[in-house]
Order: structure tokens, then C-alpha cells, then sequence
């Protein structure tokens, strides 16, 4: 597919072009002009103003239910999303059934993906089944090309088998990911502990889950010498305790969903479980610490933690529903809503596009001549009100219908292909 | 005055405002009137059909409706089931709907999960009232028990209340402390800080640890069951938020020795049903200090008035 975009801001500090509006020609899939002017070709040109032009972004924490929940999303519906959002690269959890322990089940997704526009690169889980108990297979699903292990929102209770999960990956070189949340401390919890929590009688999820699991963590990294990364956190404390262990020289990496930073728990107060969410909803002070946390470079990566649920899981007492929203066609918009008045452009960008590529050890996307084209198209000052219109995942669980937000993905290349978003 | 409610369902006392809650206690005043007369019944809601949903088990608060709907002549259906709807397959607005679907005006619901009223009123279209969901209220218990305050005290407003016992996971506490702000008292919470909502001071209300420092601050105390069936089961193991009820006892039971050597009488209040022996021995349950059979009789009334003030709305749902 050839393509000529006309007079883009390119959003690229890796490149020569970064900061400069520039046109793009694409042919067979290869960047192979960018100048200033180029005149109109054979090929379909892409115009729209305030364009801007950045290496393709990638979401580092997905889930999609296939195998198994294809009835609340499949890979095809899953990428479509993804495209939608302005990625060309997902990282997928094994949030699947049975998840992901195996090196049939990554054969399967990458099998399945192999002709997408989005890069597929699913996850394995550090133990069988999930289950906590016993490590799964890593090195076999290494090999057939799983970037990192984790078990998901469970997060691995047992110290010991975390400490050997870490020293063993270090063989191959293997990312162990895990969610910090101790159960013995958060057990039933189903919102933030505090006023609000009071206030409505849902049990509460103290910060201190996290920040404990979030220092043993650490600890465990450390004593194994090993690379770490902690995903999905939500308070302020995890992110002075990362902080540390950064500057101690620990190789910690952590991530926050977008949507973290953009709801408080005040929202739970109608009793919606459109804002259930794991880690739940923290109150206006957290949210300020991971702001800051993101100012700072403390915190690496803003991802969706895309959750599709279906309405026979989500449209129930607020106990009884599932946790988790969908997230892929809002991540960037809602970043950038919060934060594009208090970081640069490129900061957000290089948190949802380099930063999760280069902890998976993959390869990033240059806008470059001669390189293979990648890229999101965009612009951050559209502003627009999310609607079920918006919606490609084939759940609906989200509470941003009718949500105001500023920046939109316009379009997506990657793999010879085009994607406009709509 | 006032003579309509600001509200289409009684969901929480979050949710109603001062003048509601007046309104509900005036209206009360002349249900117990009635409830003390030879005839006992009144025809006002003659054409209104109400359905009592139990999700929950619940003795006195399901026969306490009931009456209340029999004295203003409505018809009545009930429903009880032990285990939530949800896991014998159907969803709770499947469960409501189908008795909807026979022409039923009003819900008095009682439920496990905390929200669900709030939850039922968005998805069925029904007067809904909240007969208590889960931790989270119990309207008409907070309205009673201030109902039962004032007509000890003749008003609510500067009065100082302690709340004792198992607030975390008590929706009578949530309530009367909406309540009772809202009428102008002080509140206060006194028990065991494993079973204290580690927030809850950001609600207004003081934090008290020690019950006879309690005791000596307040006017009314209102003695809260230990919710042993509550207590969350996590992964198969009770959560041991005391070691025992002896203990419990020792460090909050109340009796009439304590009472007696506070230098003040205060009145003491109970929801019910009474562990006798364990919150409060019977010496003080039963002592000139305590209105606690005057809470049950005022408890028919203010749902009299809740249902009848309710009933005026059914064409606005």
C-alpha cells in the first residue's frame, strides 16, 4: 500500500525530522521520502490539519479473551480496537481460558496475528494455569517468542516463588511482570479505601496492599539482581519506592493505565460498575503523586489495561461485577487530556510508544528514510466526545461515553497496511 | 411545611435531604396516632401493591413492613431467599422485573451487596425502598431511631450519639450518621479499630476506641449487634477481628453497673435482635435507660409514613 500524508508535525526525538512538518511518502511499506514538499502522487493522500506524525505506538498491558471469553473479545475485534486507539503494537496478558502457559497457547495468538497491521506479542504466565503454585514453562514460551511473564491481576502471592521466577528468567533473559496487590491485606476489596469507601460501604482496598507487595517486590529484584517490571500501579508511595530502587541502580520499570489519572473514587458513589476497576480508583492525592511520578520519568509507561468484559459480567451489583474496562480507543486521549499541559508532547509519546518497546527488548520504529514504515498518525488538540460510536472492542465496559476529550489517533500504518481511524 | 419528599425512592438517607427527613418524622407523628387507635388501619393506599424482595434474612424489619403496608391497607406479596438471586441464575433486574411484570407499584427491597438499591432503581421502573444493602444503609432504621430520639428528647439537633460496636460492617451505622448530622447532632463511633472504617473520621464523626470515655461524652448510645454472619469470609478463613466474643464483651459489653457508675443517665438504643449477654446484658437492656422496645412500635410508623409519602409518586418513576 502506497500512501503520500501531507504536511505532518513529525513527533520523533530519534529523528532528524523531530518537530518539523514534514510530507511522508510510503511505498510497499518503506518511508521512502520525507521532505518538506512533495507533490501529489498516483497514491491516495492523507490530509487533515494540525496533523502530527509519531512512530507507532504500542500498548504494553492489553487483554483480549481469545482463546476462550471470545464473547468478549477476539483478536480480530481486539486489534481493530487497537487500531482505533492509534496503536500498531499490542502486548497481550494472558487473561485468556485457559490463560496462557504454554507455548501452544503463544503459537496460537502469534499464528493467528501473523498478517495483522498490529503487532501481536502475547505473554506467557509465570506459573501453570495462573494458579500461583508452580513455574509454567517460561523458557519453552521464550522460545516461541513470549517477550515477558505474568500472572496477571492475581499477582503472585507466594515471595518464594517470585524469587525463583526471577532468578530463572534470568537465563534467557526473561521479564517477569507483576501486579502489586497483597491479598491478605486487600482480600475482598472492591473499591479504595477512604471517605468514599466509607461513605458507601463497599469494602475498601488499602494503598498499603500495593505498597507492600510493591517493596517486597523490590526487595525480591534486588536480592536476585534481576529486571522487574511492576505493572498497573496507583498510589503515590509505590512511586517514591520505584523512584529509590531506580536511583539505587535496580533495572525496575512500572507502568500506570491511563485512566488512573483521569478518574478519582468519587465516581464509585453511584454504584456503577463502569469505574470497578483493579487497582481501584484512588482519590485526588494519588492521582497527583502519579502525575508527578510521570513528570519526572518515574514512571515509564501509560498503557490501557484494555479489560473487555461483557454486560452479563459488568451490568450487576456493584460486589458481584467483574473488574475492568476496556480501554484501547481512549488510552492516548485521556493521557493527553490530563497531561498535555503539564509535559511535552514527546513525553507522553515516548510512554506509549519507545519506553514499552524498549523494556520488551524490541525493536523501535524510526521515522527515518529507508526504514520500514510504522507510524501513528494523529493530532493532540482535536477535541471530541466519546461515544459507543467510538467503541471497536466487542465490549462495551467503559465510563468514558460522553466523556470530553482532547487528542485523537487519525490513522495507523504498519506492515504495509493503512488504517484510517474514525 | 413541606408536604412532598425530593425524592421518587427512599435508596439512602444520603440521598434525602433535612426537610425530608422532617417531613417523614412529621408524617410518623400521625401514624403512630393511628397505630395506638382501636382501628389500627387506614384505606390510603387502597390501590397500591407492594412487594417486600428479602434477599437477606431478616425477622423484625421484614414484619415491621409488612405491617406498616397492612395498616395503610395495600396489598402485599413477599419474597425471601436466603441465598442472593444471582446464584440460583437469575439476575437481580430479571427477579424484579418478573414481579414488575405483575403489575406491582413499589419494592421494598432488602440485599446483601451494598449499592443495590441505588443499581435496582436505574434498571426497573418501581418506587424502590432501600429495607438495607449489605454495609452500606438502613434508611428506615436511622429514621426510627431518630424519630425515637427526638420523641425522648424532644429534639435531635446538639445532642451527642455513640454509635458502638461493629461499625465496618454495619449499614445502620452509615445511615444514622447521615441521619443524625443531617438533624444536627454530633456523632460519634466507639469500638475495637479492627472493626472501624480506617476513613471514616472524613465523614465528621469522632473516633473513639475506648467505651467508657464514650459512654461519659454522649447522650444516647446506640448499641450496635456483632454481625457474626458479616464477618468476610476470605478465601476459607474467618477474618479475626477479635479473638473472641468474651473478649468483645470485656472491652464493649455494656451492663447496668457500667450505666449506673457514669454520674449521668443516658438513654441506650439497640436495632435488634439483641445478643443478650454479649453487646448488652439484660440488666441494661431492659433498664429504665433504655427505649428499646419504643424503637420497634415507632419503627411501624415511620414506615407507614415512608411508603405512604412514597405511594403519591408512583405515577413518576
Amino acid at each position: 500500500m502506497d500512501l503520500l500524508i501531507k504536511s505532518a508535525k513529525i513527533v520523533d526525538p530519534l529523528s532528524k525530522h523531530h518537530g518539523k512538518k514534514m510530507d511522508v511518502l510510503i511505498e510497499n511499506g518503506i518511508l521512502t521520502s520525507i521532505k518538506p514538499q512533495i507533490p501529489e502522487q498516483k497514491c491516495k493522500t492523507f490530509k487533515c490539519p494540525g496533523l502530527h506524525l509519531s512512530p507507532g505506538w504500542f500498548d504494553m498491558h492489553a487483554n483480549f479473551r481469545d482463546p476462550g471469553m471470545e464473547y468478549q473479545e477476539t483478536l480480530e475485534t481486539g486489534t481493530e480496537s487497537a487500531m482505533q486507539g492509534g496503536f500498531t503494537g499490542v502486548a497481550l496478558y494472558p487473561a485468556t481460558h485457559p490463560p496462557i502457559d504454554n507455548k501452544a497457547g503463544i503459537d496460537y495468538i502469534q499464528s493467528k496475528t501473523k498478517k495483522f497491521l498490529v503487532d501481536v506479542f502475547p505473554f506467557g504466565t509465570v506459573s501453570k494455569g495462573g494458579s500461583g503454585k508452580e513455574l509454567s514453562e517460561m523458557f519453552d514460551m521464550h522460545q516461541a517468542g513470549a517477550l515477558a511473564f505474568t500472572d496477571d491481576k492475581k499477582s503472585i502471592q507466594n515471595a518464594n516463588l517470585l524469587k525463583i521466577a526471577l532468578q530463572y528468567a534470568m537465563g534467557f533473559n526473561g521479564l517477569i511482570i507483576n501486579f502489586p496487590n497483597d491479598r491478605t491485606i486487600s482480600r475482598n476489596g472492591v473499591v479504595n479505601e477512604g471517605k468514599e469507601g466509607a461513605e458507601t460501604g463497599l469494602r475498601g482496598i488499602p494503598a498499603l496492599a500495593e505498597e507492600l507487595m510493591v517493596s517486597r517486590d523490590l526487595f525480591l529484584a534486588g536480592y536476585c539482581n534481576s529486571k522487574i517490571h511492576i505493572s498497573t500501579i496507583s498510589c503515590g508511595k509505590s512511586v517514591d519506592l520505584i523512584e529509590r530502587a531506580k536511583k539505587s541502580g535496580l533495572a525496575v520499570s512500572t507502568e500506570i493505565a491511563s485512566h488512573q489519572i483521569f478518574l478519582d473514587d468519587t465516581y464509585i458513589k453511584i454504584f456503577d460498575s463502569n469505574y470497578k476497576v483493579l487497582p481501584p480508583l484512588r482519590n485526588a492525592d494519588e492521582i497527583k503523586a502519579l502525575i508527578k511520578g510521570i513528570k519526572n520519568g518515574v514512571i515509564d509507561v501509560i498503557c490501557s489495561d484494555h479489560s473487555p468484559e461483557d454486560e452479563e459480567t459488568k451490568r450487576k451489583e456493584f460486589d458481584d461485577a467483574a473488574f475492568g474496562i476496556i480501554g484501547l480507543e481512549t488510552c492516548f486521549a485521556i493521557a493527553n487530556t490530563v497531561l498535555r499541559k503539564i509535559i511535552p508532547l514527546e513525553k507522553i509519546i515516548e510512554k506509549i510508544c519507545h519506553n514499552p518497546r524498549k523494556i520488551l527488548g524490541l525493536e523501535i520504529p524510526e521515522i527515518i528514510e529507508g526504514k520500514k514504515a510504522n507510524f501513528t498518525l494523529f493530532n493532540p488538540d482535536t477535541e471530541w466526545i466519546f461515544s459507543k460510536n467510538h467503541i471497536f472492542s466487542k465490549s462495551k465496559n467503559t465510563p468514558f461515553e460522553g466523556v470530553k476529550l482532547t487528542g485523537k489517533a487519525l490513522g495507523v500504518f504498519n506492515n504495509g497496511q493503512w488504517r484510517e481511524c474514525k | 411545611m413541606k408536604s412532598s419528599l425530593s425524592v421518587n425512592h427512599l435508596l439512602g438517607i444520603k440521598e434525602i435531604n433535612k426537610d425530608d427527613i422532617e417531613l417523614i418524622l412529621k408524617t410518623a407523628e400521625h401514624f403512630k396516632e393511628i397505630i395506638n387507635r382501636p382501628i389500627k388501619k387506614v384505606p390510603s393506599l387502597r390501590d397500591i401493591t407492594i412487594a417486600n424482595l428479602f434477599f437477606e434474612n431478616s425477622t423484625r424489619t421484614k414484619l415491621s413492613f409488612e405491617l406498616a403496608e397492612k395498616r395503610l391497607s395495600a396489598d402485599v406479596i413477599n419474597f425471601s431467599s436466603s441465598s442472593s438471586s444471582v446464584k440460583k441464575g437469575e439476575t437481580l433486574i430479571d427477579t424484579v422485573n418478573n414481579i414488575l411484570a405483575m403489575k406491582v407499584d413499589m419494592v421494598v427491597m432488602r440485599h446483601p451487596s451494598p449499592g443495590a438499591a441505588v443499581f435496582l432503581s436505574k434498571n426497573v421502573k418501581s418506587i424502590i425502598i432501600n429495607a438495607g444493602d449489605g454495609t452500606h444503609e438502613h434508611p428506615t432504621q436511622a429514621l426510627l431511631d431518630a424519630y425515637s430520639i427526638k420523641q425522648k428528647h424532644g429534639n435531635i439537633r446538639g445532642k451527642k450519639v455513640v454509635i458502638v460496636g461493629d461499625i465496618m460492617h454495619s449499614r445502620v451505622a452509615l445511615s444514622n450518621i447521615f441521619c443524625l448530622q443531617k438533624c444536627g447532632a454530633e456523632v460519634m463511633v466507639c469500638g475495637p479499630a479492627t472493626l472501624i472504617p480506617k476513613f471514616i473520621y472524613q465523614l465528621g464523626v469522632k473516633v473513639e476506641i475506648n467505651l467508657m470515655k464514650a459512654l461519659q461524652w454522649c447522650d444516647v448510645a446506640n448499641i450496635l449487634r456483632i454481625q457474626l454472619e458479616r464477618l468476610d469470609n476470605y478465601e476459607g478463613s474467618n477474618s479475626n477481628y477479635f479473638p473472641s466474643l468474651r473478649e468483645y464483651t470485656m472491652q464493649y459489653g455494656i451492663n447496668l453497673d457500667i450505666l449506673n457508675s457514669l454520674g449521668k443517665k443516658i438513654t441506650i438504643m439497640h436495632p435488634g435482635p439483641i445478643n443478650r449477654g454479649v453487646e448488652i446484658t439484660s440488666d441494661a437492656a431492659d433498664s429504665e435507660h433504655s427505649i428499646i422496645l419504643e424503637q420497634v412500635e415507632n419503627g411501624v410508623a415511620i414506615r407507614m409514613a415512608v411508603i405512604y409519602l412514597l405511594a403519591g409518586k408512583a405515577g413518576q418513576v
